[in-house]
């Protein structure tokens, strides 16, 4: 099954309407794209990914180090693990070894430029992991440090690109992106801190952690074209109901329900998509506590999911920010994460560290066993953002915040490149993303962070 | 967004039920202005300097419109369906502010949140509808045709219970005519699919409380009597009215006071209203904190995923005796020495609890010469608010003032190391190495009201066992509590047992809880009030409840700002 068999009918018909014509010989993107054709087929469509862990990076001199003498910090032994030596082509560090298979591109150097309203709202974790995910600075309204109540200002990049038109210009698959999760440890009850993925103030996008719902998700057989087509139906009369309800609302209670309208037509879209197949394992893979097992159950089933166009957008949150993951398979590690690090104790971060860009290698390992086009591997199509929610997690310092781009972006993006900025901008690697998927952005950043900056001269290839 | 917590103008009420008693309980708290630590959330004397008692009115907030919460969802489905439902995916609850109805107001739901109810109501409607005998004991009739009578009576009938109102004619037709067009030619499948769209429909995953103008008064909106069956079912019993409820709405029982507080004392009847006391509780001490706990295995073997488990029990029992078997001052959780332990945990405090097994709590008295008395001195507070390995005075002192007097801690100014030193360079009590705070200036205003209550509970290691010695040196206890010098924790329930605070504190979080938002300044008066009947009553929680739903915060509303 190639992926042009999920797109949507409609679509292609609201498509022929717009422009007069009766059928599009090629998708606009993919038009473009074929310029930059990879090599062995036809370049298809990029695809977007955010790989998120958490807690940053052990500290290192070139993080902000309080005048104080501090037992955690022993410049002897708190060595830079993560900053190639070179720049441009590098030798990978010891922290990145375990994604050298992949050659991901590296951005060293940047740190939030977002202002703030409040002293809170300064705090490592959540200014971090806002500028990571969203080029923007915590929602000060109704922002409250002592209970951690936190919700973002935006959208995160991943719903940023799902949303973006010109992303899904020839057609949108089943669903505009996945939010996948790992690791259930949360720091916090309160829903922000267990989401990367956000649509805005207050809405988030839970993560789906259970394989087996996944894959229900993904590789349920397809449906009787009657059958869903009555369940389709229905929600016409619902909708009804919530357009006459959403008059009777004050501002914030309508932009509730305008959401839950606009989840409804997708459903309602996805309801006529499920007469056709995506064919997956023949059975959902049996869940792990294992980190690594279970990142490599969900990340297979995201691949064969990417292989029949199911997607173009995902975001695969590891481990959610300021996890009290406990990582009690490594060894010398007694203390969930988040305390492991503000007890100082460098080497287990260290390992913890390693131990999740192992994870994050398995990711890239899977999306480079599918193929979405003859020749083309998922990973060739896929452009990862990888990011954490501050540059280390002893004193939640932001500066040094750690940025991997993997993949070719479809045929955009070099490969095996450190770029490095001292105090750059969190805010231009963004724009390079964005850029690097093809979408035309003048700026992009929030709050005093925004920027027309890329680092394309460094990371794109000629066109 | 908005937790909705700022008052709306114009809405201001006098409140009913009479004088409201100035209350100046914090007169005696101690002011740390110097560093932005005046530590007290809504200090009631900024409000005194009104027009003298009978004056004051509480103004009123705009309605909010929460969607079911997970536990609400799944009791209306019991509700409308009977139990063995299958557990169908929903989006998780959030807890804002300690509660998930705060969150039920602010989160909309995600695409996938949506998705996941268009498939439970598709999965559950097949389990009821393809199963003849599940079916005939829902539908009393057996439909002849697509959208017969019997479809009709049906759907009325059902769609009362689902919308927690009647449905217009209008209505009624629209979904009779639902299971007209979808049914293929087959009544059941009609009736199923129609089923499946109610389940759907605004109507019942939200409440929609917005209020009817108010004959008696155009500057507010009241709450209609199907409105307060709602409010107070999901108040009481964390799920929908039942019918018995709605009838009473129907013939206006719920349109004044004595209506709504029958109804009230008939629904803290049902054992219902037990599980969602306890729910509240659960949340408003915080309790959920007690599941991810761990401890350091070499310091405390036997502090297990049983043990923590008991803990939280033994909170539940405590709440339970005290707001319903025994129905006594419900503040006295904070002072009494009676408590219910299994074996682990009589092994933990060191007291004999014949009957005690594993599953087998038992009631027992504390000893009066013991060192403990009320919950900051049970497992669930001492070990909650502990490190893995340390105990943490300044979370145990943020805890108290937090949860149990309502009182603000500010957090830590951004640019401080809020990490003590792990590594002594001579070996100290955890005590003496918090002297760290009263050293440095940016730290000493706020740790001066927190740390001080905090070293009281140091005779209670991280999982709570008592102990006399901190690495070898003993332990010293003392404290104060806002310039009340105390021995230890076992004094502080004494002091807490007679402490003002601690009733407005309860009085606040379940107003925050029953409203799903912050309360606003302008709702003092309103929380005072209700307080006054706590008062009277002696501080039982049922009359806490009762005077809360039948306060007019909870059956009225301002006029919201609608934009065209």
């Amino acid at each position: 099954m190639t992926n042009r068999s999920l797109l949507p009918r409609r679509t292609f018909l609201r498509g022929a309407l717009a422009t007069g014509t009766v059928a599009l010989a090629l998708p606009p993107l993919e038009a473009m794209y074929s310029s930059r054709a990879l090599a062995g087929g036809v370049a298809p469509e990029p695809i977007f990914g955010i790989f998120f862990w958490a807690n940053g990076l052990p500290w290192n001199s070139k993080h902000s180090t309080s005048a104080a003498p501090d037992p955690g910090f022993d410049p002897s032994v708190s060595v830079d693990l993560w900053t190639p030596n070179e720049i441009g082509p590098y030798t990978p560090s010891t922290l990145l070894s375990p994604l050298a298979a992949h050659a991901p591109n590296v951005i060293t150097g940047l740190e939030p430029k977002t202002d703030w309203v409040t002293g809170g709202e300064t705090d490592g974790h959540m200014r971090g992991f806002m500028v990571a995910l969203t080029s923007d600075r915590v929602n000060p309204e109704g922002f409250y440090h002592n209970s951690h109540t936190l919700t973002a200002s935006r959208e995160s990049l991943d719903q940023f690109v799902a949303k973006h038109d010109a992303f899904y210009a020839s057609g949108v698959p089943r669903f505009r992106s996945l939010v996948l999760g790992v690791s259930p440890a949360r720091f916090h009850q309160y829903g922000h801190w267990n989401s990367i993925s956000y649509n805005g103030p207050n809405s988030l996008n839970p993560p789906i952690m259970d394989p087996g719902q996944l894959f229900n998700l993904l590789f349920a057989p397809p449906g009787d074209a009657t059958v869903l087509e009555r369940r389709a139906k229905v929600l016409d009369a619902v909708l009804d109901d919530y357009h006459s309800l959403r008059t009777r609302l004050g501002a914030a209670d309508r932009a509730r329900i305008d959401a839950h309208v606009e989840h409804i037509d997708e459903v309602q879209r996805r309801l006529e998509l499920s007469t056709l197949a995506c064919e997956g394992p023949a059975q959902p893979p049996a869940t792990s506590s294992d980190l690594l097992t279970e990142t490599s159950n969900m990340a297979d089933l995201l691949a064969l999911g990417l292989k029949c166009g199911i997607t173009r957008v995902f975001s695969f949150m590891l481990t959610s920010p300021a996890t009290t993951h406990l990582f009690s398979n490594i060894g010398d590690v007694v203390n969930d994460m988040h305390t492991t690090c503000h007890a100082g104790q460098w080497g287990a971060v260290r390992d913890i560290t390693h131990y999740q860009m192992q994870a994050f290698a398995i990711l890239l390992d899977k999306l480079a066993a599918v193929e979405v086009a003859p020749g083309v591997t998922a990973l060739d199509a896929s452009l990862v953002y990888g990011t954490s929610e501050y540059g280390e997690g002893w004193k939640h310092g932001v500066q040094e915040m750690p940025v991997v781009l993997a993949g070719k972006a479809a045929g955009r993006l070099k490969t095996g490149i450190h770029v490095r900025e001292v105090a750059g901008n969190m805010a231009k690697a963004h724009v390079t993303v964005l850029r690097g998927l093809g979408l035309d952005i003048g700026s992009y950043g929030f709050h005093a962070s925004e920027t027309s900056d890329d680092f394309g001269a460094d990371l794109y290839t000629a066109v | 967004m908005a937790y909705r917590n700022r008052p709306i103008r114009g809405g201001a009420r006098r409140l009913a039920g009479g004088a409201w008693l100035a209350f100046s309980a914090l007169g005696t708290l101690v002011a740390f202005t110097a560093f932005g630590c005046t530590g007290d959330i809504g200090d009631p004397s900024e409000t005194d300097d009104g027009d003298g008692p009978g004056e004051q009115v509480a103004s009123l907030e705009a309605p909010v419109l929460p969607r079911l919460t997970e536990t609400q969802y799944r009791n209306a489905l019991i509700h409308l369906f009977g139990k063995a439902l299958p557990e169908t995916p929903v989006q998780p609850d959030t807890n804002p502010f300690l509660f998930t109805s705060i969150g039920a107001t602010t989160d909309p739901l995600s695409e996938l949140g949506v998705q996941q109810l268009e498939e439970a109501a598709d999965a559950i409607t097949h389990l009821v509808f393809d199963d003849p005998g599940r079916r005939a004991a829902l539908v009393a009739c057996e439909p002849s045709a697509p959208g017969d009578a019997c479809v009709e009576e049906f759907l009325r009938t059902f769609g009362r219970r689902a919308f927690r109102r009647a449905l217009s004619e209008d209505e009624l037709a629209r979904w009779v005519g639902v299971s007209v067009d979808l049914s293929g030619g087959d009544a059941w499948t009609g009736v199923r699919t129609a089923v499946s769209g109610i389940l759907q429909a605004p109507s019942f995953v939200y409440r929609i409380e917005l209020g009817v103008p108010d004959a008696g008064d155009p500057t507010r909106l009241r709450f209609t009597g199907y409105e307060m069956a709602s409010r107070l079912a999901f108040l009481l019993w964390d799920g929908p009215p039942d019918d018995a409820l709605l009838d009473a709405a129907e013939r206006g029982d719920l349109d004044d006071p004595e209506g709504i507080e029958e109804e009230a004392a008939r629904l803290l009847d049902d054992p219902r209203a037990r599980v969602a006391v306890q729910s509240f509780f659960e949340q408003y001490l915080d309790l959920g904190r007690l599941d991810g706990i761990t401890k350091d295995p070499e310091l405390y073997p036997d502090f297990t995923p049983s043990l923590a488990d008991a803990m939280r029990t033994e909170a539940k029992l405590l709440v339970d005796d005290l707001v319903f078997r025994r129905d006594v001052d419900v503040r006295t959780l904070f002072s009494t020495r009676r408590t219910f332990v299994n074996d682990e945990l009589a092994a933990l405090y060191g007291i004999d609890a014949e009957g005690a097994t594993p599953v087998a709590f038992v009631p027992v008295e504390l000893p009066s010469d013991g060192k403990r008395a009320g919950l900051l001195t049970l497992g669930a507070f001492l070990a909650m608010n502990a490190h893995e390995a340390t105990t943490s005075p300044t979370l145990r002192g943020k805890y108290l003032r937090e949860r149990v007097l309502c009182t603000e801690v500010p957090p830590p100014p951004p640019d401080v190391d809020t990490e003590i030193d792990p590594n002594p360079t001579e070996p100290k009590t955890l005590r003496e190495r918090l002297e760290q705070h009263r050293e440095n200036p940016a730290c000493a205003g706020c740790h001066a009201l927190i740390d001080p209550p905090g070293f009281l509970f140091e005779n209670f290691d991280a999982v709570g066992a008592y102990r006399t010695e901190d690495s070898g040196y003993p332990i010293d206890a003392t404290g104060n509590l806002d310039g009340v010098e105390l021995d230890d924790a076992r004094q502080l329930a004494d002091v807490l047992a007679s402490d003002e605070r601690v009733g407005h504190c309860i009085v606040k979080q379940l107003f925050r809880h029953s409203q799903g938002r912050l309360d606003a300044d302008g709702e003092e008066p309103a929380l005072d009030s209700i307080h006054e009947r706590f008062e009277l009553s002696g501080f039982r929680f049922r009359d806490l409840v009762i005077a809360l739903v039948s306060n007019d915060s909870f059956r009225f509303v301002a006029i919201p700002e609608v934009s065209p």
